[in-house]
């Protein structure tokens, strides 16, 4: 090789290592951009006379079956963009939140979000009132435990999606003793154990460990939790706070209990029989996805009639039979046995008010109290 | 003439564009916010350094683990990748086509997806575990979720960058410079270290610089294959910006973090001298 060839050679291949790390940076940088539009008018949602046109919604990834939004479309004649941008609410609120201040949705119309993130959203006035003569089947099909929740007791502005519980999975080959919360810090299972990374689930469930029943908690109750937590992790008892990356850890073997969802644990159980979806013995937490119309949002008619569709029982058992969550709506589960459906653990998706009986719905924080308490939390997740 | 004057402006033009669009306007705007009180959509601009030193007070000892982290995956990604160059330079023969491609193959899969591969290499029940278990190195009995995977992780990703730029000093190296060691009684050991380990300093400098730097920042491998008690300060950055919303602590700390790299690096150059970086052509 020249001289000259070599140096040709030697200068493409250091170009080609900058490439890599461009590409390198790049493929983390990631994340999509919020397209803008919407109109801004901001009022109470009107009943058009028919739905039509466009509809966009926002829900987290794996929350809707493939047959919903086409059957949808089908009977209504309005077209359906779903996106599933949805991970963290506190990401998605924090995204969204310059357009929704305002006064745009960023052309969605339904975002599904937690009763904590709409409750937020509408002390800021970031959702509209919704027109329940356009939602006959919600009025009628909606369960009674869900009718009338502190944060929207008349169910004014919201519609749940679908609920869960927040409890424990175990492997029963590696942790046959594990029925409650307060096991999960016994010494043997050390390194052995994750915590979920949300502060409004785990500090309660562990709170009810000590217990102190999370909706009558104060401030200090919730920081004596989390440095119980955080002597917990610092022991290496605690493995890693995670989302639902435990259920690879689960699968891989590498823990013997995590606190975890049950429309996971449904699906785990069938995936591997030595896992299970356990009630702690001081009860779980009980949550909701609600479906809100956002400030700004284009064809809220279409949403209404979304939100409609989907509360009728047969279109309901649809969809709760692929994404196993507890589903806010009456008359789904003889549906669901009449199919004789494989996947149904019937007692997780539509648990009797017997075996929730010990739950705590998810407690809303408000101002400074809620700035602290999420702040200890997070610098126990960043210790 | 004139033209001789302008042709260089011109030149510089488009990546001058590039860098003020999407450096300098971005830099300067996360420099505003980091100065900023209040909480996302209320923010006000009005010169709160303290939020400098209570990001540094908080946030010290990942600061630190970060440095250590990377520090130690760049010296192992430099043993590791040294001896490699120098074989795919200098003895592979036909196969030295095949070899670089074998080094850079990996990044045809994205960063993320080598990294989730990593998790199932080092669970628990895994064989490199169990070998690892046996042989004293994880002591707690897992490899997953501690210190070690994490900078295994480091060193994996960064290592191609390292690999690069020392292989690309030492292909260029004029092999007859050392023959005349050879022919000026040097040893093998002595010709290695006098004339051929000089000549690629600077690919080690850029290789180091390119393996360091990304690696002080990077959030990946702490998110996958840490655990509790292994987060790197990407992690705390992302969380302060995405799940604690508070841009000011965040933007702080991104520039702390920047300052730090910064300051590192000039210490390491001045150390190593700018010719090393800049290879022979400098003087």
């Amino acid at each position: 090789m020249s001289e000259r060839l070599r140096a040709h050679t030697s200068r493409f291949v250091a170009g080609l290592a900058l490439l890599a790390l461009l590409v390198g940076v790049a493929a983390c940088g990631g994340g999509g951009g919020i397209e803008g539009g919407g109109s801004t008018e901001v009022s109470t949602v009107e009943a058009e006379s028919k739905p039509s046109g466009e509809l966009t919604i926002s829900n987290w990834p794996l929350y809707i079956d493939k047959q919903t939004i086409p059957d949808f479309e089908k009977a209504t004649g309005v077209k359906v963009k779903y996106i599933e941008d949805i991970n963290s609410p506190e990401e998605y609120f924090n995204k969204m939140q310059p357009l929704l201040a305002k006064g745009e949705s960023g052309g969605r119309s339904l975002m599904m979000l937690p009763d904590y993130t709409v409750a937020k959203m509408h002390e800021l006035g970031y959702v509209q009132a919704l027109d329940k003569a356009a939602m006959p089947d919600v009025e009628k099909n909606l369960i009674k435990s869900l009718r009338h929740p502190s944060f929207d007791p008349e169910r004014s502005y919201t519609v749940p999606w679908a609920s869960g519980m927040t409890g424990l999975i175990v492997n029963k080959e590696l942790a046959p003793e594990i029925h409650s919360i307060c096991d999960l810090f016994e010494s043997r299972y050390k390194g052995k154990v994750e915590f979920l990374n949300e502060a409004r689930e785990t500090v309660p469930l562990v709170m009810k460990c000590e217990g102190v029943d999370p909706e009558t908690a104060t401030e200090a109750d919730w920081m004596k939790a989390i440095d119980k937590i955080k002597a917990a992790a610092q022991s290496g008892q605690i493995r890693r706070f995670t989302g639902n990356e435990y259920v690879q850890d689960l699968l891989n073997g590498n823990v013997a209990a995590v606190i975890g969802w049950s429309g996971d644990g449904v699906q785990l159980e069938l995936e591997d029989p030595k896992l299970e979806w356990r009630m702690p013995t001081e009860g779980c937490m009980f949550w909701s996805e609600n479906a809100v119309i956002p400030v700004g949002a284009p064809n809220p008619t279409a949403a209404e009639a979304f939100m409609n569709y989907v509360y009728d029982p047969q279109h309901q058992a649809q969809l709760t039979e692929t994404i196993n969550v507890v589903s806010p709506v009456e008359g789904v589960r003889p549906i669901i046995e009449k199919k004789g459906s494989d996947s149904a653990n019937l007692k997780l998706i539509f648990p009797s008010s017997s075996f929730t009986k010990n739950c705590s719905s998810i407690p809303i924080l408000k101002g400074e109290e809620e700035q602290n308490i999420l702040q200890a939390f997070d610098s126990v997740l960043n210790e | 003439m004139l033209r001789r004057r302008v042709i260089p402006y011109f030149l510089l033009g488009p990546g001058t564009f590039w860098l003020v669009l999407f450096f300098v306007v971005p830099l300067y705007y996360m420099f505003k916010l980091s100065l900023e009180t209040g909480v996302v959509g209320n923010l006000e601009f009005n010169w709160h350094w303290a939020n400098y030193s209570n990001v540094f007070d908080l946030y010290h000892t990942q600061l630190v683990r970060s440095f250590v982290y990377s520090g130690v995956a760049t010296l192992v990604a430099l043993l590791l990748a040294y001896p490699l160059a120098y074989t795919v330079a200098f003895k592979a023969g036909r196969f030295r086509t095949l070899l670089l491609f074998a080094v850079v193959a990996p990044f045809f899969t994205t960063y993320l997806i080598r990294t989730l591969a990593w998790e199932t290499i080092l669970s628990d029940g895994s064989p490199v575990t169990s070998f690892l278990h046996a042989v004293g190195l994880a002591p707690s009995g897992h490899v997953l979720a501690t210190s070690f995977a994490v900078i295994a992780g480091l060193t994996y990703n960064y290592i191609p960058f390292m690999f690069l730029p020392i292989y690309a000093s030492l292909e260029r190296l004029d092999v007859r410079l050392i023959e005349a060691a050879n022919d000026l009684y040097c040893s093998a050991k002595q010709a290695f270290f006098r004339v051929t380990l000089p000549l690629s300093l600077p690919g080690i400098v850029a290789g180091t610089l390119l393996t360091f730097i990304p690696a002080s920042g990077d959030y990946i491998n702490a998110q996958f294959l840490g655990g509790a008690g292994n987060r790197m300060i990407g992690n705390v950055i992302q969380s302060l910006y995405l799940t604690q919303s508070d841009y000011p602590a965040a933007a702080a700390l991104s520039f702390v973090l920047m300052a730090i790299i910064l300051v590192i690096v000039l210490i390491y150059i001045r150390f190593a001298g700018t010719e090393a970086l800049m290879g022979e052509d400098a003087r």
